[in-house]
């Protein structure tokens, strides 16, 4: 089912939370909703859901608008932070709660819940209450509960926060699965942008109720819109050197950087702001052409890698290396800026004025 | 060596501090219940002290061969148990109310709390003036409003008397209700709401599946006290009704208390609180296996 979300706005008395959303989400696919706290993916998510009054514009799924649908008729299943699962309940009463509430009859809850239960292995769980599970396993019963009423959309609300990292790990690819397996829409809200990357087809970062961008992980990943969505995504996060441009050429850090192609309307940008990830960058020993002198200010071990901290004249940049790579702390060291992988901002907007036509 | 002397003083200024309620307690709550359960074995006129004299189960036989007893028991059970229905009812019902953010709610919570503070002998005796058949308030207004033709005697036929100390019990004591559920209300989490409304249950089904198995403990709790307060509630029905018309409203408190004050039995009137202590012991734990209080946290 496709959900399209036309000038979507929402206030709060007088706080706008949500600024004229215009999103398309495919049938199908996995959907990611990425920001920080209080950028309006949540509020967004329940407005989906039709838990929150839309102030202006339509959703719409498929070819029906849905504004004046309650929850649940719009054949939607959530899965919330906190799971919410009814504390009274057995796991199978929670389970068949959705259905049974829908004058299911009793054989064909029976037979839906065990074929969810089974699938999520938690068919040895049915007889007990929500308070004797584990963090995981009430994850697992809180997804089921969504999965057993086969709905078009899937909504999940940072489904994966209240889990230890191991955990999350791990069922950050079984949601996955389960999303191809059950072809629904799934909407996924996060502000971790490492679950947005793995497991989304489209991912909409946002900021202050707008979306900054939508597209592929791989999309925002390498080419941001803009600063914000450049800074949120990727980690360690990305550095910036404010510049000034002279042509396609621009000086920051005591030296002189060539810029990748800029889009024609970019000609009156004196002040960039240039964008480049930790990866990017090389530590070389001679001098030449795009890199910069300066010295290692501190080396942070990753485990496989290396983050150096090298110094310029007023900037300090991360360079991203392999653990065995040579390097000293307090040593001189040059760094290379290839143009490529350089992401240029308008100083004043933040917008990219890179132009790129394809990957 | 050294730990143990660090054990000791750790134990001294711990009965230390637990001091003061422990006298206070031995003193104001288990000597009065233990004199209480003495006395009930005794004849005891306090007109003729000389005459005091160790009866055994005489004042238990006394009081279970007396109708008044089983009749003020019956009435009391009767009293208690519709007290405390419309109490629940109305309790939860007005929590529910309150518990909506509308304007002006703070205002109604602080505004409930207003029966619940006023002395009771204060409410009854205002209570007796808006139940005065000829020139109460209540009377007027049914009258005046074409309900009823001829005055209705709220406190002179048994059967009406009897409704009237419920429903003053019940318009004092239903703010507590209140106040204990609106607290538990406020507790819980807005996201089960949530998930009920997209498993597609309506109003009446959240009330019954969410709301209702959240105030469990709470309506547990609070039906076990006052139905413990309730039964042995003596000023309400004593300042209202002083237990009439005839016998009517008498229960056990108030029984007790015309054996202990009026006739001058005080053993047969500690031999009745005996009895009422016991019916509540049992009944409070009946109820709170049965109600499986605490089955949760196991």
């Amino acid at each position: 089912m496709e959900v399209r979300l036309e000038g979507i706005t929402k206030n709060f008395g007088s706080v706008q939370i949500l600024k004229e959303v215009n999103l398309v989400f495919p049938s199908r696919k996995f959907v990611t909703l990425l920001g920080p706290s209080g950028c309006g993916k949540t509020t967004l998510l329940r407005m989906i859901a039709g838990l929150e009054e839309i102030t202006a514009g339509q959703i719409v799924f498929g070819d029906r608008v849905v504004n004046r649908l309650a929850p649940k008729d719009r054949n939607i299943a959530m899965v919330f932070q906190s799971y919410a699962l009814y504390p009274q309940m057995s796991v199978r009463k929670n389970l068949g709660y959705g259905l049974r509430v829908r004058g299911t009859v009793s054989a064909d809850v029976d037979a839906a819940v065990e074929r969810v239960a089974k699938i999520l292995e938690i068919d040895h769980l049915l007889d007990r209450k929500p308070g004797q599970l584990s963090g995981g396993q009430r994850q697992r019963v809180a997804l089921g509960r969504a999965m057993v009423r086969k709905p078009d959309i899937f909504l999940m609300d940072e489904p994966l926060s209240n889990l230890d990292a191991k955990l999350r790990v791990t069922m950050r690819s079984e949601l996955r699965r389960f999303h191809l397996d059950l072809n629904a829409t799934t909407v996924y809200v996060t502000h971790d942008q490492l679950e947005a990357m793995t497991m989304s087809d489209l991912v909409a970062v946002m900021h202050q109720g707008v979306v900054q961008q939508f597209g592929t992980p791989a999309e925002v990943y390498s080419r941001p819109a803009n600063r914000f969505v450049a800074g949120f995504i990727g980690s360690p996060p990305m550095n910036f050197l404010t510049a000034a441009r002279r042509g396609n050429e621009a000086e920051a850090g005591g030296g002189v950087l060539s810029l990748p192609p800029l889009s024609d309307d970019a000609t009156k940008a004196e002040t960039v702001v240039i964008g480049v990830r930790p990866q990017d960058l090389e530590i070389v020993p001679v001098s030449g052409n795009d890199r910069l002198k300066g010295k290692v200010s501190l080396i942070e071990l990753l485990g496989s890698e290396k983050l150096v901290e090298v110094d310029f004249v007023g900037v300090r940049v991360l360079v991203q290396v392999r653990a065995d790579f040579p390097v000293k702390e307090q040593s001189e060291v040059f760094v290379h800026f290839n143009p490529d992988r350089l992401h240029v901002f308008e100083a004043e907007s933040g917008q990219s004025i890179v132009k790129r036509a394809t990957l | 060596m050294h730990i143990l002397r660090h054990l000791q003083s750790d134990r001294a200024v711990g009965l230390l501090f637990i001091a003061p309620f422990v006298i206070t307690a031995l003193f104001f709550m288990v000597y009065p219940i233990a004199e209480a359960i003495r006395m009930a074995f005794y004849s005891y006129n306090p007109l003729r002290p000389d005459l005091t004299a160790f009866v055994g189960l005489a004042n238990f036989e006394y009081i279970f061969e007396d109708p008044l007893f089983w009749a003020s028991f019956w009435q009391a059970t009767v009293w208690t148990l519709l007290s405390i229905l419309f109490q629940t009812v109305f309790g939860v019902g007005l929590a529910l109310l309150l518990h909506r953010a509308l304007f002006g709610m703070a205002f109604f919570r602080g505004l409930l709390l207003f029966p619940y503070i006023v002395p009771t002998v204060v409410i009854a005796l205002i209570w007796r003036w808006i139940f005065n058949p000829e020139i109460g308030v209540v009377n007027y207004s049914l009258i005046a409003s074409g309900i009823i033709k001829e005055p209705i005697y709220w406190l002179s036929t048994p059967a009406m008397a009897m409704a009237s100390t419920i429903m003053l019990n019940v318009w004092k004591y239903t703010p507590f209700v209140v106040i204990c559920v609106l607290a538990r209300l406020q507790s819980v989490p807005l996201e089960l709401y949530d998930a009920a409304k997209v498993d597609g249950a309506g109003t009446m089904r959240r009330f019954f599946d969410v709301t209702l198995p959240q105030l469990k403990e709470v309506l547990i709790v609070v039906i076990v006290f006052r139905t413990i307060w309730t039964f042995n509630k003596f000023e309400e029905i004593y300042l209202l009704t002083k237990g009439g018309p005839g016998t009517s409203t008498f229960n056990l408190a108030v029984y007790s208390f015309e054996q202990s004050m009026a006739s001058l039995r005080l053993g047969v009137g500690a031999a009745t609180g005996v009895v009422m202590m016991i019916i509540l012991l049992i009944g409070s734990i009946v109820y709170l296996r049965v109600a499986g209080f605490g089955e949760n946290e196991k």
